[in-house]
Order: C-alpha cells, then sequence, then structure tokens
C-alpha cells in the first residue's frame, strides 16, 4: 500500500514539475494556464491518492477533490476569457508585452 | 368765572400767537398784557362781595385741576398783572431794535401767564405745572442772550439750583395729597401734626429755592445775565415770589417748628444777601442780592405768624424792585454797563430817571410815608410779637439796617460822579418806570384797604415799631451813603464780595459727591476695563495655544502619517514590474519559503 501511494506521489510530484517548468518558462498566457492546470492537477493527483491509500472511508476526501475540479473548471473559463479578450483587443497572447498591470 | 379764564389766557394767547406769527411783538404783547391786566382788575373787583369764583377743569382721576379767585389769589393776580404790563411796556423801549424781539415778548408772556396760573391754582397738581412753567419760561428769558459768554451757564445755573429745590416742593405736595387724599389747596390746609411739619419744612425747600434763600441764594445774582426787564420781572412779582406765595398761601397749615424755621431761613438770609448787596460791585447784582434780603424779611413775617404783613410786604417790593430795576435798565443803556464804577454819577445825567429811583430806594429803605414803610413795620411788630422774637427780631433789625447801607451806597454812587454827557429822552422806559415809583411811593396808603378787603387785622404797632423802624432806615441810609462798604464791612468785605462761599454750601452738598461719585464710577470703569481686557487676553493666549496645537500637533501628525503612507506605496509599487513570470516566480519562492519554514517545523517546535 505505501508503494502505490510512493508511486501516485511521484507521479503528482512529476506532474508538479512539468506545470512549474511550463508556467514559469511560457511565455504564450495559454502555455502559461496550461502549466498551472498541469500544477493544479498534481495536487489532485496527491489528494486522490492520499484519500485513496489512508482514509478510504472518509467521503469528505473525494467531495474535496470534486470541488477543486469544478474550481479549475471556472478558473479556466476566466483565464481563457482573458486570453481571448487581451487577443481580440491587442492581436496577441505574449505576456512579455502585457504590462499595464505594473502599478 | 370769564375775567378769571381771562385773567390766564389773554398772555398766554398772546404769547402762543407771537411765538406763531413772529410779527408786530410790541402790539401783541400790550394787547394781551392789557386785556390780562383789565381783566385781572374785574376780577378783583368781582369778588369784592366776597363770593369765590371757581374754575373746575378735567384733569387727574379724582383730582380736578382748579382755578380759584379768593380775595387772596386775586391780589395776587393783580399783582402780577400790574408789574407785567408795566414792564412790557418799558421791554417795549428797551428791546428797540433787538432782532429776536418776537421770541422775547412771546417768552415774556408765557411767563406772565404760568405766572397767573401759579396764583390762581387752587389745588396743588396745577401749582406743580405752573411752577415748572414759570421755571422753565425763566430758563429761557434769563437765557435770551445765549449767545453772549456766561448767559449759558447762567441760565442753566438758575435751572438747576430751582429744580433741586423743587424736589422738596414734589415731595412736599406729595406728602400733602396722600394725607388729605385731595389735591385741593384749601382742604389740604387743614390737616396738622407730624404730616404738616414734614410737608411745611419740604415746602420750604421749594420756596428756598425759588426765592433765592440761604443757601441757594446764588443763582439769583447770576441771572442777571438776562435782559434788564426779565430781572425786574423775575425779582418782584414773579420767579422769585413764588416762593413767598407757596409759603404764605400754605401759612394756615404750618406748625410752629415749621415757622420757626421759615423764620430762621429769612432772617439769616435777609442779613447774608444784605452784606452781599452792601460788598457788591454791579448795581444790578446788588439788587438781586437786595431782592434776596428782602424775601428774608418776607419769610420772618411768615414765621413769625403774620403771612399778610408777608403778602404787604411783597407788594410793596413787588413795585419798588421793578421800579429800581428798570431805573437801573435806563443807567445801563446810558453807560453801556451796570457796575458801579461805570455807573457812577449816571443818575446826574438823568436827573428825572434818578428821581424816580431815589423814591424807591428810599421806599425799600422804609422811610414814611411810602409802602415799604408800612409793610417793615408790619414785619418788624410781627417779629417784636412772635414767641421767636429774640431770634428774629435782631435778625429782621439788622436786615433793616443793612437795607438802608446798601440802597444808600447805591444812590450815593449813582450821585456823586461826574454826569457825563446827556443822551435822548426815553419815554417809554420812563412810564413804565414812572407807573412803578408812583406805585410805590402811594401803595402804602392802600394798605387799610387791602386788609379789609383781606378781611384780616394787622395789629396796629404802638409808636416804639415806627421808631425802630425808621431809625433803622435812616440809620442805614446814613451809613451807606457816608461810610464806604470797606470800612463798613472791615473783615466781612472780602466775604460778601465772594457772595460767602455759601454757594459752596452747593458745591458741598452737590457738586463735590457728585464728581467723587464720578471718580468712583471712573476707577469702577477702569477696574472693569482692565478686568474685560484681562479676559480677552487669556482668550488670546487659549486661542493661540489651539492654534499652536492644530499645525504643530495634529498636523504634524496627520499629514506625517499620510507622507509614510504614500511613501509606503512608493516602496511597494517599485516590487510591481507587471512581468507575469516575475510575479509568478516571486509566488512560487514565497511557496517555497513558506513550506521550508513548514518542514523545518520540527527542528525549532
Amino acid at each position: 500500500m505505501i508503494l502505490e501511494l510512493m508511486i501516485a506521489l511521484t507521479i503528482g510530484a512529476g506532474l508538479f514539475a512539468v506545470g512549474l517548468y511550463g508556467a514559469l518558462s511560457q511565455t504564450n498566457l495559454v502555455m502559461i494556464i496550461m502549466g498551472v492546470e498541469l500544477i493544479l492537477a498534481a495536487a489532485l493527483v496527491n489528494l486522490v491518492a492520499f484519500w485513496r491509500y489512508l482514509h478510504p472511508d472518509e467521503p469528505a476526501g473525494q467531495m474535496f477533490v470534486l470541488i477543486i475540479m469544478a474550481v479549475m473548471a471556472v478558473e479556466m473559463a476566466v483565464g481563457f476569457a482573458i486570453a481571448i479578450s487581451r487577443f481580440r483587443s491587442r492581436g496577441s497572447v505574449e505576456m512579455e508585452e502585457a504590462r499595464e498591470l505594473k502599478g | 368765572m370769564t375775567m378769571l379764564a381771562l385773567t390766564l389766557l389773554s398772555p398766554l394767547l398772546a404769547g402762543l400767537a407771537l411765538l406763531a406769527l413772529r410779527r408786530a411783538p410790541e402790539m401783541i404783547a400790550l394787547a394781551g398784557i392789557g386785556l390780562g391786566f383789565v381783566a385781572a382788575l374785574a376780577q378783583l373787583a368781582g369778588i369784592a362781595g366776597g363770593e369765590t369764583v371757581q374754575i373746575i377743569l378735567p384733569g387727574l382721576p379724582q383730582m380736578p385741576l382748579r382755578l380759584i379767585a379768593t380775595p387772596l389769589t386775586a391780589v395776587f393776580s393783580i399783582l402780577v398783572a400790574t408789574v407785567a404790563a408795566s414792564v412790557v411796556l418799558y421791554a417795549v423801549g428797551y428791546m428797540r431794535g433787538d432782532a429776536e424781539r418776537p421770541r422775547f415778548f412771546g417768552t415774556l408772556l408765557l411767563f406772565v401767564a404760568a405766572m397767573q396760573a401759579l396764583v390762581l391754582a387752587g389745588d396743588w397738581i396745577t401749582v406743580l405745572a405752573a411752577w415748572e412753567l414759570i421755571g422753565f419760561a425763566s430758563y429761557l428769558l434769563i437765557g435770551f442772550w445765549h449767545g453772549r459768554a456766561g448767559v449759558a451757564s447762567a441760565a442753566t445755573r438758575a435751572f438747576v439750583y430751582t429744580r433741586s429745590a423743587d424736589l422738596g416742593l414734589y415731595v412736599g405736595i406729595f406728602v400733602l395729597i396722600g394725607w388729605a387724599g385731595t389735591s385741593e389747596i384749601s382742604a389740604t390746609l387743614a390737616i396738622s401734626g407730624t404730616p404738616a411739619l414734614v410737608a411745611g419744612l419740604l415746602l420750604l425747600i421749594g420756596a428756598m429755592g425759588k426765592s433765592a434763600q440761604v443757601p441757594m441764594q446764588d443763582w439769583l445774582q447770576r441771572a442777571m445775565a438776562g435782559p434788564t426787564p426779565v430781572s425786574a420781572l423775575l425779582h418782584s412779582a414773579t420767579l422769585v415770589a413764588a416762593g413767598a406765595i407757596l409759603l404764605i398761601r400754605a401759612a394756615p397749615m404750618l406748625p410752629g417748628g415749621a415757622l420757626l424755621a421759615v423764620g430762621l431761613v429769612g432772617g439769616v438770609t435777609a442779613v447774608i444777601t444784605g452784606l452781599i448787596a452792601l460788598g457788591e460791585r454791579d448795581l444790578k447784582r446788588l439788587l438781586a442780592a437786595s431782592t434776596a434780603s428782602q424775601y428774608g424779611l418776607m419769610l420772618v413775617a411768615i414765621g413769625a405768624g403774620a403771612p399778610i404783613a408777608a403778602l404787604l410786604h411783597l407788594i410793596a417790593h413787588a413795585a419798588i424792585k421793578s421800579a429800581l430795576f428798570l431805573g437801573a435798565g435806563v443807567f445801563q443803556h446810558d453807560r453801556n454797563g451796570t457796575g458801579l464804577e461805570i455807573l457812577a454819577g449816571a443818575g446826574r445825567a438823568r436827573p428825572g430817571i434818578f428821581a424816580g429811583f431815589a423814591i424807591a430806594a428810599l421806599a425799600l429803605a422804609g422811610l414814611p410815608p411810602m409802602a415799604a414803610f408800612f409793610s417793615k413795620d408790619a414785619i418788624l411788630a410781627a417779629a417784636l410779637g412772635s414767641d421767636a422774637a429774640p431770634w428774629l427780631l435782631p435778625l429782621a433789625l439788622a436786615g433793616s439796617v443793612l437795607t438802608g447801607a446798601y440802597m444808600g451806597r447805591a444812590l450815593n454812587v449813582l450821585w456823586a460822579g461826574a454826569p457825563g454827557t446827556a443822551t435822548a429822552p426815553v419815554p417809554l422806559l420812563a412810564a413804565g418806570m414812572g407807573v412803578l415809583v408812583g406805585l410805590a411811593a402811594v401803595l402804602g396808603f392802600g394798605f387799610g384797604a387791602l386788609e379789609e378787603f383781606l378781611s384780616v387785622e394787622v395789629e396796629k404797632p404802638g409808636w416804639i415799631v415806627p421808631a425802630m423802624g425808621l431809625a433803622v432806615g435812616l440809620g442805614g441810609l446814613a451809613l451807606g451813603w457816608f461810610v464806604a462798604p470797606a470800612r463798613l464791612l472791615g473783615p466781612l468785605l472780602a466775604p460778601s464780595q465772594n457772595g460767602f462761599a455759601i454757594a459752596g454750601g452747593m458745591d458741598a452738598l452737590i457738586l463735590r459727591p457728585s464728581l467723587a461719585i464720578a471718580a468712583a464710577c471712573e476707577r469702577l470703569e477702569r477696574a472693569l476695563f482692565d478686568a474685560v481686557m484681562a479676559v480677552g487676553r487669556i482668550n488670546l493666549s487659549f486661542g493661540r495655544a489651539a492654534r499652536s496645537a492644530d499645525t504643530d500637533a495634529i498636523d504634524w501628525a496627520i499629514f506625517g502619517f499620510v507622507r509614510r503612507t504614500f511613501a509606503l506605496g512608493d516602496r511597494a509599487r517599485r516590487l510591481q514590474s507587471g512581468f507575469i513570470h516575475r510575479e509568478l516566480a516571486l509566488t512560487v519562492i514565497g511557496i517555497a519559503l513558506i513550506a521550508a519554514a513548514l518542514l523545518a517545523a520540527p527542528l525549532y517546535s
């Protein structure tokens, strides 16, 4: 059981590393969002693994995962909406050019 | 009743008409005064039958205004009317050429009307009103030449002196009305005891002010600043007489104590103002002092219980003194002044006027058979017969000697100097004066009839009193004629020329306390001022402290906070680059730090 858990956590860590690299290295907004999604997916994998192997009789873990998935969907919708809106107004989603958020 | 109204109304209406129309002053004045004189004469004849005429007018509630013509008031009335008529006749000549004649005659007529109202008054309210009116009219008349130096102050002085004394009259009359419950004079005269004494003394104060008795004699001499006809009128039958008339009318009521006070005031005044007259260096002022002295003698008679003697002397004196003043006015016209040095010898230039003046002067000194001989004898007899004879008789005799002395001196001065040049005849002046001189000479023979008319009997003195009177009169005249006042008065000369500084009584009683009060008020005022200023200064310093606290502490704190907040915001902004990657990287670093801290927890917990 510990072994399976370790495998799942390793997969989660790998996913997280890929997502982090993507988020930090890409300049395209869509790609950054995808990186962030990967990071979140890594967290979900870990969560599911802990629930499945350590507390399988606790339904709260499943519910937590489902809520996070719903939030991810919403967040993605907002993120892509921003990307589309920016593409329409500026013709590009390159974040190196977007400095309007500077205070 | 018609005559009574006419006596009062004809001068009043003539005066008002004159002041309104301002033209033909002599005609209107003579008409008004003449009609009043005729009416007074008719009134006197009308009540000879013994009946009294009364007019009742609506006045205060339960206190109607009354005018009453009894034998006594009718005699006063005819006296006023006679003197006023002569004086107006004289004034027509005297005031010739003066631009303000309408004002002069108008005020004069109002004055006469007020005096008629006073003597004919049947109730105390009317007395008060008339008293006020004569005071006011005399103020206007004395101040007639108000443009000249000192005239306005003389008028004000006369007004203020008599007004101060009027306070006594007011309170006295209120005591009388309050005690008797009615304002009718004849009813109030029935009261007796303490209220009568109190009221009598208060009335005496009022009379002292108006009749210029010591210590309030000073204003009378200063009132000489007015035109001479005014002086003649004021001194003989009107203003100054008002005090004596008041006391004569109130005499039946006065108890022994009040009578003694009246007699002593009169006696002291007779002597002191006699001395002042002797030391005087101005003819009109001499005559003024003499007036006060003669009224002093009248008060002696009232005090001795013989108001009729006072009445006789009042009548005699009215004719004599107005004649003397009118004579003095003629000399004044000739020499442009009334100082005795200026007038020296003025009598020689006008023998006719001087003769009239001399007759009046001798009459005043009490030589037979002229008017004041009889009246002065009556006064001396009354003084001799009264309970207070030891005090009153010497004072009355001394007053009589002094009367002779100052008249003798005046005659001497007028006759002895160089005659100077004769000037144009003055028929009108002489006519007015002649009437009065004639009266002064012969009035005495009418006194018997007068006593009969008033149905009173003046006790006939034995030989001793006329002898005394004649002796003091002649002695006084001789002293005055032959002996210079400096030798006669000796050490009394300087004080008498200064009016014995008895006006100082007025100063000490009223002026100095007033000044002291004023000074105290000033000190209080300054203290209040300082206190107010101190409060103001304290408030100002509070304000200053508040302002500095506001700027230095509160603003400093608030603006400093604001500046720090701005600075902090600037610093925070420098962190913001706008690069998403950098933000993300910072986020990752932050999370890593948190994770490290959490993982390191077992190490430090």
